[in-house]
């Protein structure tokens, strides 16, 4: 334990190797900002968000394998899915396995596509929330 | 004079990331996020030895920084009242 020149305080305190002036400031200067994320509030009801896959931006799409959107009849392209995804579904394909209901050879390119959403598409605020601890 | 005593939460609870003159703490129990600006961090960590009021945290300090501010205790009382308001500290 060494590299500090001041070591009269308590064992283990946080003891600055120089002296450095820490400008208190007025009473009235506010000094913490909170950041509230809208999506936090939204982890309780992870379970009911929706994801449709693909987003209304590319009705009729198919879904390659790594996520992107193709043309229909893309060879190895999965179809666009009947309904939304549930928040739990995304939830189980993200962590590799299949739905009930979700064609296996399909779940793949369906995880991609969650993935690779982002701010402002549909489904995104929902696959936010996943990533979010409980 | 003898304020409120306040506590801080341990360590572990808080990840904290320093920018430029600025720290973002991470608070793990509330899952809020908070920008601080000093002397914020800095009374987190005299709390972090023990519960105090202002005029304890003061000396704390002290014995750390050459502290700048003509109304120093109440300037920390302040900042107390402030984080125990994001929930960073607690009262006693």
């Amino acid at each position: 334990m060494s590299g500090t020149d001041d070591k009269d305080s308590g064992a283990n305190a946080f003891v600055p190797s120089r002296r450095t002036v820490l400008a208190l400031g007025a009473a009235a200067a506010s000094t913490v900002v909170t950041i509230r994320p809208a999506l936090a509030q939204t982890a309780g009801s992870v379970l009911n968000c929706q994801i449709p896959v693909p987003g209304p931006h590319a009705a009729g799409s198919h879904i390659a394998q790594d996520g992107s959107l193709v043309p229909p009849g893309t060879p190895g392209a999965a179809p666009p899915m009947a309904r939304p995804l549930q928040g739990e579904e995304a939830r189980v394909l993200l962590r590799g396995s299949t739905p009930p209901g979700v064609d296996p050879q399909s779940a793949q390119a369906y995880a991609n596509y969650i993935r690779r959403l982002q701010a402002g598409m549909s489904g995104f605020t929902c696959y936010a929330s996943l990533q979010l601890p409980r | 004079m003898t304020g409120h005593r306040y506590i801080a939460d341990p360590e572990e609870c808080v990840q904290s990331v320093a920018l430029d003159g600025l720290s973002v703490l991470f608070h793990r129990p509330s899952g809020m996020t908070h920008i601080v600006a000093p002397p914020a961090p800095q009374i987190l960590e005299a709390l972090r030895l023990g519960p105090a009021d202002a005029g304890e945290v003061l000396a704390r300090m002290r014995a750390w920084y050459d502290l700048d501010g003509d109304e120093a205790a109440e300037a920390v009382e302040a900042r107390l009242e402030e984080l125990e308001a994001a929930g960073l500290v607690s009262r006693l």
